[in-house]
Parts: structure tokens; C-alpha cells; sequence
């Protein structure tokens, strides 16, 4: 069977390269898990096991849309700033409107709407993503500035907050959304033409422009699709942390981008999937927790993330390598 | 000896006014805004405040439109001018010697430079990947080494080195024009810089034709590791100590200087003055909104519209 | 064009206090609460002695190389006097001479500077707060127990102070185990986060001392979710902590006086440049805040107006 030729080909050869990228990922963080195991009593309790998967969630969800951009060799550089936003609006029409479910729709609204400007910039001015993400970075956070006033807002209805520290038989809330949006991003991104779409667009511009994709369409929809996560990951949070000010989001940024890039999708586009984002985000969870558990300052841990990113994207390098000069 | 025939860009006047970026257009109006509205913007005090208050972020950003030239970027760069700027510091405090300091920084920026530039080219990871590893692993060592607190320098020798001034004109400001003229050397008229052009555009015909492409890679990128241990001169003069979260997030700064600036992420084109103009705006810009005490979360909004401006001015001229 | 709209506007509506002292006031960040309250104090102040206050805040949170360019530039512009919250005590101290070579009188509020010439110093006692706000949760707690200490950021003269505080009330309770001190930063979710893992760590957890309040509700929230139960108190004496400690899920808060501080500075400020007597320090003695005091503080803080100088100088 040449698979080059045939869709279907290439589409299953595509999932078993994507498998066995996974593959190594899993076997990485159950070592990680093991090493935990016996370096620290308290890893492998429930509640603590609880706690890195909802953590994980949290940052899978964000990861989850910023894949997609990704994907398209872009980047969104927006998305802490976005959380903070989209939970501050949220916030505030919940207090002020009486309703969980209209405040949680302005707070996706509103990230939905900075993902949609972010593709425009990129999509239609043309802009490096890089530079269009930073400069939203920044508007958004002026926005949410003047809007908090330096304020906080808290105490929200307890089933809201069951969103962020709830449990459903045993598992915290979050975890069920983490399994709903892979099957829907994996789905998304595997089976529809937008994904493989958006894989074109990643892999080589110009052919997918040549073969009739629309680019500037599919550009503003994964800008469109980041924002969106980035709100309703703002509602975990807000959930979670039952208060919104001004400045939460941020510290979230650079630790989505590690964990889409330790998952194994490249910032040169085409390469990656939003399986192997759950896995990265799980990775740096666990190596974080482990830090936590372990009583390592808190100062330890931008040079941990720092070498874990180089260390898998270097690994991913040699096995890309080594798979070409097989070819 | 064998030489592929390079572009290098021919710049007559015509050329260079056509390549006017948006910055140019929106630092004209900035300035002209500023000291119509503010009397204290014109004035020589200010203007010497604009220099020193730029002076960083044009020693950081002149190596990174190198880079950014060769299609890479340095995240880095904030996060090793802070450890280089507690490193001098450090030495300071302990030996007094401020050649031995300076050197102490540069090394430090030159071992981070490696490791980047290693790294992309011979390990071809792309630079985002990279700088964003090694901005980690500055940033724990910069948050370990003090445990978090400011180490004080008293120096005589550093002050004078930020006070003094040679013919009037400030002495970290001559540093910067010295090394804007280093760039500018290193990229008009060397054979560096006539790679780091090449670089950009095609990186395939340069490794075939046997030129050792990946030292020039690896090269600028050690560029920018020194000049961040350079700049650490001028940041710990200026809080007269060194402190591990001082410049931290000041690379994206110098990125958005340099795009702004017209250097592109894509194509190898690339644009110092220009640099020079975009890094000039965000100081104009941010010292113009203090004088004229715009509330603080506006000058936020203020400055990504900046950037987000610049560039739509730039894509409305078609120039992409 | 929006910027030059909003430069006229601002430049018109400067013009109507024309005759009234102009104050520079220079804060940490726009984000921590903290430094909302002393703005607010600043400008009651203000209002109440006619005199107007400009507020410099770093665009980037707590930036030093930010602040020191807002002081060189707001240094241009003359104002009569400075109420200056460093970003850095000792980075920070360049910018204070800067301040001092220009003849501006500046003084000191909240974090004390280490070094250059101020007016005066405005601040709360942290070690005092971290002290009586301890005492009052071990005394709750029967002087016997496990507890953790959420410290700040580790550099804060503040959190110094305030740790120092804790760890002499525990000494004076020798029933008392400090079974943990992790850092919080200051931050909610650091709290959060951290008092998740000791809970793994530690099965019994009777009290938790955080060294301010944001870090205390990271810490509720957490024994929230995990349905664990344990006295803590913070301090700061925010809205948020005394909603808390009226719904009884906060024990107690010491109260830092922000408001206090930001009204008495720009007081002592003002009366600086109108040669009134001024006090050279003044340090607000420690007061806790729980379930049977909190009344008088139960107020937000736009809605305050300054206590009376004297008053506050007591």
C-alpha cells in the first residue's frame, strides 16, 4: 500500500507515527510517576493523584486550542492575559447579573472574541502571530486593568464552583471536561477536513493554498478556537479559585506553550496532536507536583520547565531525524 | 576562493524612504504629540532620560534583529541580562574589580549564547524551543543564586561609569552607539553579516555551496549572549544592584522594537536603523504617557496598540 | 488620535485644581488590592486638603527598571512632593536619590526604603501584626496543634517582619508544632496550590498562619475542596478577609491600614510643603480583626473618607 498516495493511507499512517509519539510521552511520565513513587509517601495517595489530574486539566484545557494555532506554524502568546479577561467579565456578570450560566457565557464570549481579533490581525493584516498575540497581550491586560480598578471579585454559588473543585463520583469535574475536549480535539483535528486543513496549512502554506484551502479562514477559526479554550479554562479557574482579579492568566502562558511543545507538536506547523498536548501537559504537572511534594523552592522550578521543554523537543529532534534519513 | 554571488542590499534614497516602516510615521507623531502637550517633553533633562531609559533595550535589541534576521528569535535574552546583571553584581561585592565584573557578565552571556546558538544550529531545534529552555534554566539560576533578594552594589567605579559623560554626552549612551556601529559593521560590511542575510532567506544553497553555515548561526546567537552581558553593565549601574527578577520579560520587548521596526520573522529582510526607530517609539511613548500621567492601565493598552498599529500601517502598504 | 484625545482631556481636567499641591504617588502594581486601598487613601486625602495626587504604576507588575524610569520622568515634571511605595527596598534606593537631587520631598509608605532622605516614614509594624495575629489563632487553638506558615515573597521586608512575628507566637506556645513553612509569594493560587500538597503531606493540619490574606483564601479554598477543616488567619485586612470572617471561614486578619497609610502620608506630605509640623515615623500599632471587631472596618474602601490627622497620628 503506498500510503503518500491515498487519504486514508496517509491519514493511518499519520495515527500510528501520532501513536508511537504518544507512546514514548506515556512511557516518559509513567517513569516520572515511578521516580515520584519513591521519592516522595505522598505521590501515589488518591488525593494527591486527584489533584495533578485536575491540575493538568486546567492547563490541558488552554493547551488544548493553542495546539491548533500551533499547528499552523503560529502562536498565541495571548492566552494567560485572555483568562484573566474572560474570568474577570465573567465574574462580574455573575455578581452582578445573578446568573452562573449568563456570567460563564460572557466569559467564553469574551475569549471567543479576543481569539477572533488575534486572527484577523493574523489572517487578514497579515501579521507574524508572534507579534499580533503580544500586542493583544497587551490591550487585553490594559482592558482588564481599568476594568478590575484593582479590585477583587469573590464568592460565587457553590454548584458554579463545583465546576473548578467539584466531584463526580470520585473524580474532580475538571477531569470529565480534560475527556470531553480530547475526544472533541482529537476528533476535530483528525477526522474533519478542517483539521487536516489546518495540518496542510501547518505542513507547507503554499500547497494547501495551491490545493484550494482557505487559508485566512482557517487562520482566524484556530485563532478563534484558542481564545474560546482560553475562556472556558478561565471559568475552571475562576471556579477553582472562587475570586478573579487582575492579574491571574498570565503565569499560565509559558506553561501551555511547554506543554504543547513537550506533547510533541512543532512550532514549525504540520506536526503534533492534541493527544500528545494532554500527555505534555501531564508531564509538566507531574514534574511540577513532584517539585511541590518534595519541598523544592519554588525558585527550582523555571529551570526544571526549562530543561524538560529542551530536553523532549531535543528528543523529538533525533527520532524526526532519524526518521527522515530512514526514508 | 569559491563565493556565491549574495544579495546585499543596495540602499539608495529612494529605497530607504519607500521602506519607511510605520514606526517612523508613528514616532514622528508621538514626538510631535508629546511636546504639544507636555512642556516638559522637549526639554533636555527628558530627552537625556529617554536615552538612558532606552539605552538596555537597543544593546538587547540590535543582536536580536541578527537573529531574528536568520529566522530565529532569543527569548532568552531578558532572563540572561538579569543573571549576567547579578552575576556583576555578585563579583562586585566580592572582589570590587569592575573589568573583572563586566567580564563575569559577558562570560555569562557567552555560555548562554553558546548553548542557544548550539543548540539551533547544529542541533536544528527551533530557536523559539530553545531560548525558551534556556530562559528557564537563567531565570531558577538568577532566583537561586540571590534566594530571591537584591544583592547591593556600592561602587564608585560603576556609578561613573552610568554618571560620567565624555563631551556631554552620557556614557552608557556612547555604549550604545558604539554598539549600534558594531552591528552595523558586523552586518554591512562583514562577510558575517552578508551570511546572516543569507541566512534568512536560504539556508540550504549556503550549506551547499560549503560555507560553515551553522558557525554563523551559532555566532549570532553568541552576539546576542554577549550583548545581554554588556547591557548588564548599564541595568545594575542603574539600580545600582543586581536583582534576579529585574529584566525579566524585557526580550519581548526588544522582539516588538525590532519587528516594529520592519525586520521580518520571514524573509531574511532586516532593518538596524529601524530597530533603532522601533526602540526609540517605546521609549518616546512610555516616557510621554508618564509625563502626561495617563492612567497606568491605559499606557498598558497603550503600548500593545503600538505594536498592533505599527504593523497594520506596514500591512496596509503592502509590505509583507 | 485616541492618545491625543486622552492627553487633552487629562491635561483639562489637571487645569481646574490649578491651585492645589500636586502629588506624586507611586505604587507597586494595579492588580494586588493592597495597593488599590492606599491609592484610595491617597486620594481622600487629597480631596479632604485640596491638593491633587497623580498615580505612577508600573505597566509590568512590580518592575524595577519600570519604576526608576516613572521616577526620572515624574522628576521632570516637578511635582510638589512624592509618596513613594518602593518595588525593590534596595534596588530602589537609586531612584530615592534621584528624588532627593531634585529638591522634591518624598516620603516613605509601606515598605521601608533602605536608604536615601525621606520626609517621613508611614507603615504598619509586621512584625507586631505577625506576631498578635498569630498569638490570637494559637490561643484559639488552646495553644496546642500543627501548623504551616504561608510565607510571602521571600525578599519583602514584609513578609521577613511578618514570619518573624509567627514563629515568636509559636515559640511562645510550646503545644504548638510548626510542621511546615512554604512560600506563597503572596499569590492566591501559589497558596492554593501549596496548601494542597502539604494537606498530602501533613494528615493533621490545625492552623494555617498566611502572611497576607490573598494567600489565607487560597488556603480556605483548598481545605475547602478537600473538606478538611483548620483555623487560619491572614493579613491585610481586606473586604474579601473580613466577608470571610464574618461567614466564620476566616478566623482573623491583621489589619495593615492601607487606607490609613496612603491618607497619612499624603497628610504628611502636604503639610511638608505647607510648613506644618510633621512626626518623622509613624508606625500603626497591630490590631486584629475577627468575628467581634470587625464592624468598623467592614467598609468598602471607596466609600471611605480619611480619619482626621490627629487622629492618625496618635
Amino acid at each position: 500500500m503506498n500510503f503518500a498516495l491515498s487519504r486514508p493511507g496517509r491519514f493511518i499512517g499519520a495515527l500510528t507515527a501520532d501513536l508511537k509519539t504518544i507512546g514514548y510521552r506515556l512511557a516518559a511520565a509513567l517513569v516520572i510517576c515511578v521516580i515520584l513513587t519513591i521519592a516522595s509517601d505522598a505521590f501515589l495517595t488518591a488525593n494527591n493523584l486527584l489533584n495533578v489530574l485536575r491540575q493538568a486539566s486546567l492547563l490541558f484545557l488552554l493547551a488544548s486550542g493553542l495546539t491548533l494555532v500551533i499547528l499552523t506554524a503560529g502562536l498565541d502568546l495571548s492566552v494567560g492575559a485572555n483568562i484573566g479577561l474572560s474570568a474577570c467579565i465573567a465574574a462580574s456578570v455573575m455578581k452582578l447579573s445573578g446568573s452562573a450560566l449568563l456570567g460563564a457565557a460572557c466569559g467564553v464570549g469574551t475569549g471567543l472574541c479576543i481569539g477572533v481579533a488575534n486572527g484577523l490581525l493574523v489572517a487578514l493584516m497579515r501579521m507574524p502571530p508572534f507579534i499580533a498575540t503580544y500586542g493583544m497581550l497587551w490591550v487585553v491586560h490594559g482592558i482588564t486593568f481599568w476594568y478590575m480598578a484593582g479590585t477583587t471579585i469573590y464568592g460565587f454559588p457553590a454548584a458554579f464552583r463545583a465546576l473548578g473543585s467539584g466531584y463526580f463520583l470520585g473524580v474532580p469535574i475538571p477531569v470529565y471536561l480534560m475527556f470531553v475536549f480530547l475526544t472533541l480535539g482529537a476528533f476535530f483535528a483528525q477526522r474533519t477536513t478542517y483539521g487536516q486543513e489546518i495540518y496542510a496549512i501547518g505542513a507547507n502554506r503554499e500547497s494547501a493554498r495551491l490545493s484550494g484551502v482557505p487559508i485566512a479562514r482557517r487562520l482566524i477559526l484556530v485563532y478563534t478556537v484558542s481564545g474560546a479554550m482560553a475562556g472556558l479554562a478561565s471559568l475552571v479557574f475562576l471556579a477553582r479559585m472562587n475570586s478573579a482579579e487582575g492579574d491571574i492568566g498570565e503565569a499560565f502562558t509559558l506553561p501551555a506553550i511547554a506543554a504543547v511543545l513537550i506533547g510533541g507538536t512543532s512550532l514549525f506547523g504540520g506536526v503534533g496532536t492534541v493527544s500528545g498536548t494532554l500527555v505534555g501537559a501531564l508531564i509538566l504537572t507531574l514534574v511540577l507536583n513532584g517539585m511541590n511534594l518534595l519541598t523544592l523552592d519554588a525558585s527550582w522550578q523555571p529551570l526544571v520547565t526549562g530543561i524538560i521543554v529542551i530536553l523532549a523537543v531535543f528528543l523529538d529532534t533525533l527520532t524526526r531525524k532519524r526518521a527522515e534519513a530512514r526514508k | 576562493m569559491n563565493e556565491i554571488a549574495m544579495d546585499r542590499p543596495s540602499r539608495p534614497v529612494s529605497a530607504v524612504l519607500a521602506r519607511v516602516p510605520g514606526v517612523a510615521w508613528i514616532l514622528g507623531l508621538l514626538l510631535i504629540g508629546f511636546s504639544f502637550f507636555s512642556r516638559d517633553f522637549l526639554t533636555g533633562p527628558n530627552l537625556h532620560n529617554i536615552g538612558l531609559q532606552s539605552v538596555i533595550l537597543l544593546i538587547l535589541a540590535l543582536p536580536q534583529t541578527m537573529i531574528i534576521m536568520t529566522e530565529g528569535c532569543d527569548i532568552a535574552a531578558g532572563a540572561v541580562l538579569t543573571l549576567a546583571s547579578v552575576m556583576l553584581a555578585w563579583v562586585l561585592v566580592h572582589d570590587g574589580s569592575l573589568p573583572l565584573a563586566l567580564a563575569a557578565a559577558m562570560a555569562t552571556g557567552l555560555i548562554f549564547g553558546l548553548a542557544n546558538g548550539t543548540l539551533v544550529a547544529l542541533l536544528k531545534m527551533p530557536p523559539f524551543v530553545v531560548t525558551l529552555g534556556t530562559m528557564g534554566v537563567a531565570q531558577g539560576l538568577a532566583l537561586i543564586v540571590t534566594d530571591g533578594q537584591s544583592i547591593v552594589v556600592n561602587n564608585d567605579a560603576l556609578q561613573a561609569v552610568y554618571g560620567g559623560n565624555l563631551g556631554g554626552v552620557p556614557l552608557p549612551l556612547l555604549i550604545g552607539v558604539a554598539v549600534y556601529a558594531l552591528s552595523h559593521g558586523l552586518l554591512y560590511h562583514t562577510r558575517f553579516g552578508t551570511y546572516v542575510f543569507a541566512l534568512g532567506g536560504n539556508a540550504e544553497a549556503l550549506k551547499l555551496a560549503g560555507v560553515r553555515a551553522n558557525a554563523y548561526l551559532v555566532a549570532v546567537y553568541v552576539l546576542g549572549g554577549l550583548m545581554a552581558g554588556l547591557a548588564a553593565l548599564i541595568l545594575t549601574a542603574r539600580m545600582s544592584s543586581g536583582h534576579p527578577t529585574a529584566a525579566i520579560g524585557m526580550e519581548f520587548d526588544a522582539i516588538a522594537a525590532v519587528v516594529v521596526g520592519g525586520t521580518s520573522f520571514e524573509h531574511g529582510k532586516g532593518w538596524l536603523f529601524g530597530t533603532l526607530l522601533g526602540v526609540v517609539a517605546v521609549g518616546v511613548l512610555r516616557n510621554g504617557l508618564n509625563l502626561l500621567t495617563i492612567p497606568s492601565s491605559a499606557q498598558v493598552a497603550c503600548i500593545g496598540l503600538l505594536v498592533i498599529v505599527a504593523l497594520f500601517i506596514d500591512g496596509l502598504k503592502g509590505k509583507k | 488620535m485616541k492618545k491625543l484625545v486622552l492627553s487633552a482631556a487629562v491635561l483639562l481636567s489637571t487645569a481646574a485644581y490649578a491651585d492645589g499641591e500636586k502629588i506624586a504617588v507611586f505604587t507597586k502594581n494595579l492588580t494586588n488590592p493592597y495597593f488599590q486601598v492606599v491609592r484610595l487613601g491617597t486620594e481622600s486625602a487629597a480631596k479632604q486638603m485640596n491638593a491633587t495626587v497623580q498615580h505612577y504604576v508600573p505597566t509590568k507588575p512590580d518592575s524595577i527598571p519600570e519604576q526608576m524610569s516613572q521616577v526620572e520622568d515624574v522628576v521632570v515634571k516637578k511635582p510638589n512632593a512624592i509618596v513613594f511605595i518602593p518595588v525593590d527596598p534596595k534596588a530602589m534606593v537609586a531612584g530615592v536619590n534621584k528624588i532627593n537631587a531634585a529638591n522634591i520631598p518624598v516620603v516613605n509608605v509601606t515598605d521601608r526604603a533602605a536608604g536615601g532622605k525621606f520626609v517621613a516614614f508611614v507603615g504598619a509594624d509586621d512584625y507586631s501584626l505577625g506576631l498578635e495575629t498569630a498569638r490570637f489563632m494559637l490561643k484559639a487553638m488552646g495553644g496546642k496543634g500543627n501548623v504551616v506558615i504561608l510565607e510571602g515573597v521571600k525578599a519583602s521586608l514584609t513578609n521577613i517582619d511578618r514570619v518573624r512575628g509567627f514563629k515568636k507566637a509559636i515559640e511562645e506556645n510550646p503545644g504548638v508544632k510548626l510542621v511546615a513553612e512554604q512560600p506563597g509569594n503572596y499569590q492566591r493560587l501559589q497558596a492554593l496550590q501549596v496548601m494542597e500538597n502539604l494537606m498530602q503531606s501533613f494528615p493533621q493540619i490545625d492552623g494555617v498562619l498566611a502572611a497576607n490574606d490573598a494567600m489565607a483564601t487560597g488556603a480556605i479554598e483548598a481545605l475547602d475542596a478537600a473538606n478538611r477543616k483548620a483555623l487560619v488567619v491572614g493579613i491585610n485586612g481586606t473586604k474579601e478577609a473580613i466577608d470571610a470572617i464574618k461567614a466564620g471561614k476566616m478566623l482573623a486578619s491583621g489589619d495593615y491600614a492601607g487606607f490609613q497609610q496612603g491618607c497619612l502620608g499624603t497628610m504628611v506630605a502636604i503639610r511638608e510643603l505647607r510648613k506644618l509640623p510633621v512626626p518623622k515615623e509613624v508606625v500603626f500599632p497591630a490590631s486584629v480583626i475577627h468575628k467581634g471587631n470587625y464592624q468598623p472596618y467592614d467598609v468598602m474602601a471607596d466609600q471611605r473618607a480619611c480619619p482626621k490627622y490627629e487622629d492618625l497620628v496618635k
